[in-house]
């Protein structure tokens, strides 16, 4: 019986209808049959619909305890993969079989009401996920002091810091004991002790013996918590086996899809206002780079493209680490920077950086823009760069390896 | 451990299974405090509202009805069209709750899994607490009155459960469609508005019957809140409330039929509400 996968996932598709000349498909009673008539009338323009594949003949075994982690690039299927396990949609072909209690993590919080309190949430998220009110009376104390929102049990919750609301809603599901846990990208709220405090916890689940699905992007955390990956691309499965095998192949295979020009990326998101087509880096004489060099002058130049005149545009620029880790993030809102008007066209804009404070190696970057508060443009993992390492402190010297990753402008001053 | 397998498979149709929303009773009942907790919420006057909406229906209807129904009696008029009026609008807020909840919920069945037919089945448990409250309006009326009750008064319930299960059945349907097509929104309020005049509220089934042609007699008794009203006033009233047997009866067949086609329908389509959504 120990020897039976607990899941057990056979030939797993989802298919989904696109619309293909891009106006949705009508949504009232009125202009559906308004759209049978016209087809009626003339069957050759019969709306055109296509298949998009989310999910295509996905096969794997998961055993009792293992931890696996599930990654990918946006819109390969990850969360099309887990709705499915988590019987919230059903698949198109294929079966799964599940031996055990599944509990699912898709989002914090689902079901929280603003106007109840922290202690009438508790019971309500609780029972959402499945926990008899037995379980929840048992685990209330501990839930409580996880959240650390004692004072604050009934008050609505909508008084609450986002920091507590996050607390909370993760504290319940956190104390969940069901056999098979699935988890997708939640610890992405919350800061940076809350997140080490929810691994930790996720750990102790799995140290329990139990079964845990964990989709994410930062591979840092997938490395940290599953011994165990599976690589999907395109809604099709690439490998799956040992966490340290399977991350640098994904590793290497996103660096392939940014090789692609930024104004040819169809994977992204946005409706399109304003659109990012080039990027280069370069130095303060204005030449291009073929990589950033540790404490030097930085200009990261963006050639954007705006459909019409726009107002109260927003750009912004992620770095992350090899790991996935966000390292750092450049705004023009947070510089009160930002740009009242911009005329239709070609533009280009500078991020100029006096001293580069990043040590050596590959960096991912996301390019991020909204015009009028909608977003216009949104690529994750636009592109990579390298650093090389550089004489950051003029002194001639660096500190030694695994000293941390960036430098920091500093002196040192006996009194 | 006990070891429940599920299986996900492309198959469709799942079915309405007792064992399963037993497990969720607490989900269930949960739900409904949820509801009824956040209407009342930062209002001053609180449950009181729950009382306002049904009372001055009776007063209006009631004061129609007395000028113009043929029973002479106004105080017997007013009994009668509190007590109908109080069914009747239990069966609107049921079907137009239980219509709006499945939309009005989407936010939970498409994060966590569990039967949907526990959203629906909590709208009736909020509905009937707010039925609860009113029947108070009732009791006073009584008392008022002097109007005496006699033993068919244990034949209400069954007549109150009646008016859920039609409200239920009906808006479950709506509910469906309701996942596609949120043009059910404009289209409850108008067959509840409609549905007051053709239902004996202000009137009595007889007063109806008397009027319309009679090729019209069967299209009006299938209306599956003739039959829980009239049952209902034979329970407080007795007398000739249920004046034709057959109308009664194809009446509680239509209840059950809408009851049915309901939870077929529902349960047809159940599974995809995700991809609809």
């Amino acid at each position: 019986m120990s020897n039976e996968p607990i899941i057990k996932v056979e030939g797993l598709s989802k298919m989904y209808l696109l619309n293909k000349s891009g106006i949705p498909k009508s949504d009232t009673l009125y202009g559906n049959i308004r759209n049978s008539l016209q087809n009626f009338k003339n069957i050759a323009k019969k709306q055109e619909t296509s298949d998009f594949w989310a999910l295509q003949n996905v096969t794997f075994d998961i055993n009792q305890g293992d931890r696996v982690g599930i990654i990918g690039r946006n819109g390969a299927g990850k969360s099309t993969l887990l709705k499915i396990l988590s019987r919230i949609t059903p698949p198109t072909k294929g079966r799964v079989e599940i031996s055990g209690r599944l509990a699912s993590l898709l989002e914090v919080g689902t079901g929280f009401h603003g106007d109840l309190s922290g202690r009438e949430n508790i019971y309500l998220n609780g029972s959402i996920l499945g926990m008899s009110k037995h379980e929840i009376d048992r685990k209330f104390d501990e839930i409580v002091a996880f959240a650390e929102v004692e004072q604050f049990l009934d008050t609505p919750v909508k008084r609450y810091s986002s920091g507590m609301y996050v607390r909370l809603a993760f504290a319940v599901a956190a104390h969940l004991e069901p056999e098979i846990l699935i988890v997708d990208e939640v610890l992405a709220v919350g800061d940076a002790a809350f997140q080490k405090k929810c691994i930790g916890k996720m750990k102790d689940v799995s140290n329990g013996g139990r079964t845990i699905l964990f989709v994410s992007h930062s591979m840092a955390s997938i490395q940290n918590l599953c011994d165990k990956c599976l690589y999907l691309k395109n809604g099709e499965m690439v490998t799956y086996g040992k966490t340290d095998d399977v991350i640098p192949v994904y590793l290497r295979a996103s660096q392939e899809v940014q090789l692609l020009k930024l104004y040819d990326r169809t994977d992204r998101t946005g409706n399109g206002k304003l659109k990012f087509t080039s990027f280069n880096l370069k130095n303060n004489k204005n030449e291009n780079l073929v990589s950033a060099q540790c404490g030097d002058f930085l200009n990261f130049e963006l050639e954007v493209n705006a459909v019409s005149n726009l107002s109260n545009v927003i750009i912004s620029l992620g770095i992350d680490d090899s790991m996935g880790q966000r390292v750092t993030h450049f705004s023009n809102e947070v510089t009160n920077q930002v740009f009242e008007k911009m005329e239709n066209g070609n533009h280009l804009i500078d991020i100029n950086i006096p001293k580069f404070p990043l040590k050596s190696g590959e960096y991912t970057f996301t390019l991020f823009c909204t015009v009028n508060g909608d977003i216009a443009d949104w690529i994750q993992e636009a592109g990579t760069f390298t650093v090389e390492s550089g004489d950051f402190y003029r002194s001639g010297k660096l500190p030694p390896e695994g000293q941390g990753s960036i430098f920091i402008e500093h002196s040192f001053i006996l009194k | 451990m006990t070891k429940d397998k599920i299986i996900i498979d492309s198959n469709l149709s799942s079915f309405f299974s007792f064992k399963e929303v037993l497990k969720y009773k607490n989900l269930l009942g949960n739900l409904a405090k949820r509801d009824f907790l956040v209407r009342y919420k930062q209002a001053f006057a609180g449950i009181v509202w729950a009382l306002v909406k049904p009372l001055m229906s009776i007063l209006v209807f009631g004061y129609i009805s007395s000028k113009i129904s043929d029973t002479g009696n106004t105080a017997t008029n007013f009994l009668y069209v509190a007590s109908a009026m109080l069914l009747w609008q239990l069966f609107s807020n049921v079907f137009n709750d239980v219509s709006n909840s499945i939309i009005g919920n989407s936010n939970l069945f498409s994060k966590v899994y569990f039967p949907k037919i526990v959203i629906p089945l909590s709208t009736i448990l909020v509905c009937l607490v707010d039925f609860f409250i009113s029947l108070i309006i009732l009791v006073v009326l009584f008392i008022i009155s002097g109007q005496a009750v006699n033993w068919h008064l244990i034949l209400a319930p069954l007549f109150i459960l009646l008016t859920v299960v039609n409200g239920f059945g009906i808006g479950l349907c709506f509910a469906t469609i309701n996942v596609k097509y949120r043009d059910v929104k404009f289209i409850v309020p108008v067959i509840l508005q409609f549905g007051l005049y053709v239902t004996p509220v202000i009137f009595s089934t007889k007063y109806y019957t008397d009027r319309l042609p009679d090729w019209l007699h069967w299209l009006f008794c299938l209306n599956p809140m003739v039959g829980a009203i009239d049952g209902f006033k034979y329970a407080l009233f007795g007398g000739d409330a249920i004046f034709n047997v057959n109308y009664f009866i194809a009446s509680i067949a239509m209840s059950f039929l809408f009851l049915f086609i309901g939870i077929k329908y529902f349960y047809k389509f159940e599974r995809n509400f995700v991809d609809y959504i």
